[in-house]
């Protein structure tokens, strides 16, 4: 988890980095900064939770093209290219670490649709009667 | 063990258990009464609105054309929002996540949207209008932080409707939770 809690600071300060670094007047810079940057906190705290950790993966993207936003929208701002390649390299790796699961969850979302999972398999092992009589 | 305490099979606890819900139910209420705030601003029930960071940021934002897209003001909008999380997130007992999927079902599905949406605005503050405003980041972050703990109830019910559907019982039935289908599938 605490992979996903520096990545939701990461997205926050990509909301607030044009302001600190003084870059604050260059519009598709920032403009860039500040629709990655909420986007990825959120992606990061929902990913906080274990059922929903998968989600962490959604960053991965988002990061890459951190890594790719000062060539193809040609920043002209050396701290805002740093920036927003330090930042990139940093949600892409971090995304990765899924960190601990402690919890199980009959098999997660794709036993939604698949066969023979674990809460099924569960079920089949209790007697089918009204367990609330 | 289940048998007491309405965990899922396959599961290590119960995601309808109070201490699950609760928190969630709190931050909704809070959502609420933030939201509401705003809302009595945006309406000119109160004429001023706190700002501790942004200047005039806020007022720009709660004054601004997207906020008043639509008939009532984004923050009644949101408040409204918070309010349905509350309540479906109240509603029904530790084990409605088989007893009634339909409210854990739409609970998961209100959050959703509603993260989506403040989102979405909070992308909007600084790219239309170059201003922020505190209250609207806070209830934002509020909404987002609610996703992770709704979606764990949610997949148990849709593992739930998993079951029903390969027993063969009326999805239907079991979805809305008629007594008849009440244990055939656990």
């Amino acid at each position: 988890m605490w992979a996903q809690v520096i990545n939701a600071i990461l997205g926050i300060w990509l909301m607030a980095s044009a302001a600190m670094l003084g870059y604050a007047d260059a519009k598709t810079i920032t403009d860039n900064e500040h629709i990655l940057g909420p986007v990825i906190a959120s992606f990061a705290i929902i990913s906080w939770w274990e059922a929903t950790r998968v989600v962490r993966l959604y960053n991965v993207p988002l990061g890459l093209w951190l890594l790719l936003a000062p060539w193809v929208l040609g920043f002209d701002n050396t701290a805002a290219t740093v920036n927003s390649m330090v930042v990139g390299a940093l949600v892409t790796g971090l995304s990765f670490v899924k960190g601990k699961i402690e919890d199980t969850y009959g098999g997660g979302w794709s036993a939604v649709w698949k066969s023979d999972t674990l809460h099924a398999r569960e079920a089949r092992k209790q007697p089918r009667v009204d367990l609330d009589k | 063990m289940s048998k007491e305490k309405g965990i899922p099979p396959g599961w290590s606890y119960n995601p309808a258990s109070w201490g699950q819900r609760m928190p969630i139910v709190i931050a909704a209420m809070v959502g609420f009464a933030i939201a509401t705030y705003l809302a009595l601003f945006q309406l000119k029930v109160i004429d001023t609105v706190w700002e501790p960071f942004f200047g005039n940021g806020s007022r720009k934002i709660l004054t601004s054309e997207t906020s008043q897209i639509l008939p009532i003001p984004d923050g009644a909008l949101g408040a409204l929002g918070y309010l349905v999380d509350a309540l479906a997130g109240i509603i029904g007992g530790t084990r409605r996540w088989r007893r009634m999927p339909w409210i854990v079902i739409a609970f998961g599905l209100a959050v959703g949207p509603l993260g989506f949406i403040s989102v979405l605005l909070v992308v909007l503050q600084p790219v239309l209008y170059d201003a922020w405003c505190t209250l609207c980041l806070v209830t934002a972050l509020i909404s987002v932080v609610m996703i992770g703990p709704a979606m764990d109830e949610m997949l148990a019910s849709l593992q739930y409707m998993k079951r029903v559907k390969d027993a063969k019982v009326s999805m239907w039935k079991a979805f809305w939770g008629y007594k008849e289908v009440q244990g055939r599938v656990i």
